[in-house]
């Protein structure tokens, strides 16, 4: 650890991977909801448990990559962070939200929770990703503006890298557009508008931002390749898709209610958008073949190429699937939707969190790299994960073909609820592999209790 | 592995590769636009035509025409750069960036006179492309034209040299993209039927 | 030898010209069918082959960018070509 105050990133790290865990088990909660109804009726509703998965997601990536910038951000400033207690401050005020918000959720009815928390003077809850209680949504917003303050702070007084500038601009869009979660106009076109406008506008813009920087980083780290040849690529790869993604958005709009020419704007624009995750890849691969150096941290540069992979699998190719309007008038919001939800928000963002923790944690806990044997569990834990994440798109993706097939096209349509039975099969096969998933989790969490002679192999 | 790995190494496309990425998606982009422009009107050539004979070719002819010799003035300008005289160099790309705005204002007139007759991307499929298409390829113009001034400025300053024009042909190279598919464009949206 | 390699883009740029010419007239002519589409086809073709080659220089590059460029066309052109005929019918 170069700098002192890049210990902060610990407390982060950690959380997110506590809340990595309880998103989990509440996802397996629900898949087995899937096909035993009522499973856990009536402690946990399956719109409780969902409500709980999707959010605790997006806390933990923000916990990830609020943690992963702080120990970035001095490194590639040259400099201590601006300020570590707020650092710090901000992380309790976070966490303590979180906590208290998921507790709410689980313990209070949605409708209560609302009326307690001023819904009505300001009308903001009840949209997926969104569903936070009013003082949630301030503390997000209070949070990320302390996070951005700290950060730019830091690169101000210090060196100023391609990197950090792209991790900078992507952390402001982060906050610029969570705001439009605050306008929940009761027209619903309008409605779904802005809630693109931070779901779409995040995932397939700023979020790709901080993506990029961070994939950067870690590779100029690992493999010792010239910066000057990863800056160009980072500013190539960003201005592609900040193009495609912005307009992408159309791709959203096809069925809405917005005017029909977005149905061409959205499908040539999004189709597009597999280009930049094509190129993370390649540069990805590209700086590994051509290292100058062997960095005894073996597992990170696994993590860092199975993002790049796994985020054009998810987001590229599970993206252009159902991208193209004539395909997504079929599959809008069936099954196929979640496969590419799944493998999209891990291949890119939880693996990308991964990789930084995995490339940050040894140092942060003093040591260039784990012990062996931790490096091997590990690895053990990527792949299982990884392949057990790839199988529940695969078994969703079957889902989704045959709901589409039974429900929309077939001469004698079937109702929504009679394809689901059909397709049981599928939720059980998603269920094996979320439990999968699970081990290739605790395995991670174990490796951090590996001990050993902390040494460079091969 | 394809060459854009080495987006750093001298190949022998003129100026930065990195533009290059950007050309060939540019003309991706178009070039499935160009397509699903022809396969619409196939399914409705009556209505196609008839708001094809709306367009002003003259205007569509002249902005060929100025589109043409811009890129003319900007091969000069690259000419000039590679014997070393940046001052030549500003002087044609500052022809060019002229043209560039003739051009940005006809196409301005061109789209005042069909809102001004409320026409709309919702009018008909035809408008829509023919709106998406000139606006999109519009908006390159517009781009191509700030390339074009910074580089401009630059060689004002002498900061390009026999030994390194390299951004000026990126510039060059980008504006020649403007051009090429302006060329496709016209005679497919304004006059073919 | 000299005079003559900066006389080039000016022959190349005048005979765009032309051709430009040409698609206008055809097109204020009202003429229409095939044979006239696929002449503002083949015309379109040269000239942004002429573009590509001695506009953007590709002509001393590798085969690859020329292949690209003249794909290009060939591709969307073709497409094209064959969207009108199948509106012909
Ligand atoms: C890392 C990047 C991405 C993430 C995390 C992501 C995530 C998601 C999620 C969670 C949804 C479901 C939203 C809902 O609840 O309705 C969704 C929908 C969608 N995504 Fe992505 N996505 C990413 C990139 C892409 C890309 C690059 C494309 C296109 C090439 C794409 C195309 C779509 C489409 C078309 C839908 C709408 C599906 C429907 O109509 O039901 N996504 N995405
Ligand atoms: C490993 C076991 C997991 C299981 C069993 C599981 C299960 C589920 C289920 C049942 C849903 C609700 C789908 C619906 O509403 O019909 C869901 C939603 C979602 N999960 Fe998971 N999940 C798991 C892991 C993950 C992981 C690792 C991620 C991301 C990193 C993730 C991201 C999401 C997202 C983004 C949604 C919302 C999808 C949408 O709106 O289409 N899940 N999950
Ligand atoms: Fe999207």
């Amino acid at each position: 650890m170069k700098y002192k105050s890049q210990a902060v990133a610990k407390l982060y790290f950690i959380a997110a991977i506590g809340l990595f865990l309880g998103q989990i088990l509440f996802g397996l909660i629900m898949g087995l909801q899937y096909v035993v109804g009522d499973f856990l009726f009536p402690v946990i509703p399956f719109n409780v448990a969902r409500m709980v998965h999707t959010n605790l997601l997006i806390v933990w990536l923000l916990f990830g990559f609020m943690g992963a910038s702080y120990y970035l951000i001095p490194e590639e400033s040259e400099t201590e962070l601006y300020s570590p207690k707020l650092a710090i401050i901000t992380f309790w005020i976070f966490l303590v939200a979180g906590a208290v918000t998921v507790l709410g959720y689980l313990l209070v009815p949605y409708a209560s929770l609302a009326k307690w928390t001023g819904n009505d003077l300001l009308n903001t809850m009840g949209r997926e990703f969104l569903e936070q209680p009013l003082p949630t949504k301030v503390g997000i917003v209070i949070v990320a503006l302390s996070w951005l303050f700290n950060i730019v702070m830091t690169v101000l007084k210090g060196r100023k890298t391609a990197i950090s500038i792209v991790l900078s601009l992507g952390m402001l869009g982060l906050a610029v557009f969570f705001l439009f979660s605050f306008y929940n106009p009761v027209n619903l076109v309008k409605d779904k508008f802005y809630w693109w406008w931070v779901v779409h506008l995040w995932v397939e813009g700023v979020w790709e931002l901080i993506l990029g920087a961070m994939l950067a980083f870690v590779l100029i780290k690992v493999t010792g390749v010239d910066r000057e040849v990863v800056e160009k690529w980072l500013y190539v790869i960003i201005t592609m898709t900040l193009v495609t993604g912005i307009i992408g958005t159309g791709h959203h709009y096809f069925w809405i209610g917005a005017p029909a020419y977005w149905q061409w704007w959205g499908s040539v624009f999004s189709a597009l958008e597999p280009i930049p995750f094509l190129m993370m890849t390649i540069f990805a691969f590209n700086m590994v073949n051509k290292r100058r150096r062997e960095h005894p941290n073996k597992a990170a540069v696994l993590w860092a190429l199975g993002t790049s992979v796994m985020a054009f699998l998810g987001a590229g190719l599970w993206g252009f699937l159902h991208t193209l309007a004539p395909i997504n008038y079929y599959t809008h919001g069936t099954q196929l939707t979640a496969a590419h939800g799944h493998l999209a928000f891990f291949g890119a963002y939880a693996l990308v969190v991964l990789t930084m923790i995995s490339y940050a944690m040894p140092i942060l806990r003093g040591r260039a790299a784990n012990p062996e044997r931790a490096q091997i569990m590990e690895m053990w834990s990527f792949w299982l994960m990884t392949i057990s994440m790839f199988f529940i798109a695969l078994f969703l993706t079957g889902a989704g073909i045959v709901q589409v097939w039974l429900q929309r096209m077939s001469p004698t349509p079937m109702s929504f609820m009679a394809v689901q039975d059909q397709i049981s099969i599928f939720y059980w096969a998603r269920e094996g592999a979320g439990l999968v998933f699970l081990i290739g989790l605790l395995l991670y969490i174990g490796s951090f209790f590996v001990k050993g002679e902390s040494r460079a192999f091969e | 592995m394809p060459p854009a790995i080495n987006i750093n190494n001298q190949d022998d496309l003129p100026g930065d590769f990195a533009i290059w990425i950007f050309i060939f998606a540019e003309m991706l982009a178009f070039g499935v636009l160009f397509v699903a422009y022809a396969f619409s009107r196939a399914q409705d050539v009556e209505l196609f035509n008839a708001s094809q004979l709306t367009l002003s070719r003259i205007s569509g002819a002249i902005n060929t025409l100025v589109l043409i010799t811009s890129s003319y003035f900007v091969v000069q300008g690259v000419a000039a750069i590679k014997r070393g005289l940046n001052k030549q160099c500003a002087h044609w790309l500052t022809g060019a960036f002229i043209l560039g705005g003739v051009f940005v204002v006809i196409k301005m007139v061109e789209f005042h006179a069909k809102f001004a007759a409320d026409i709309t991307m919702s009018t008909n499929n035809f408008y829509m492309f023919y709106l998406s298409l000139t606006f999109f390829h519009f908006m390159h113009v517009l781009m191509g034209m700030v390339i074009l001034a910074m580089i401009i400025m630059k060689a004002k300053r002498g900061g390009y040299s026999t030994q390194d024009y390299v951004g000026v042909e990126t510039g060059a190279s980008f504006w020649h993209m403007v051009d090429f598919l302006w060329i496709i464009l016209f005679p497919l949206v304004y006059i073919i039927r | 030898m000299a005079n003559n390699k900066a006389l080039f883009p000016t022959v190349i740029w005048l005979t765009l010209v032309a051709l430009t010419i040409i698609t206008f007239s055809l097109g204020e002519s009202a003429m229409s069918g095939k044979g006239v589409m696929l002449t503002l086809l083949a015309i379109t073709m040269i000239k942004s082959q002429l573009v590509a080659n001695y506009f953007m220089a590709l002509r001393k590059t590798k085969f690859l960018w020329r292949a690209i460029m003249f794909g290009y066309f060939i591709i969307v052109g073709s497409l094209i070509a064959m969207a009108y005929l199948m509106g012909l019918k």
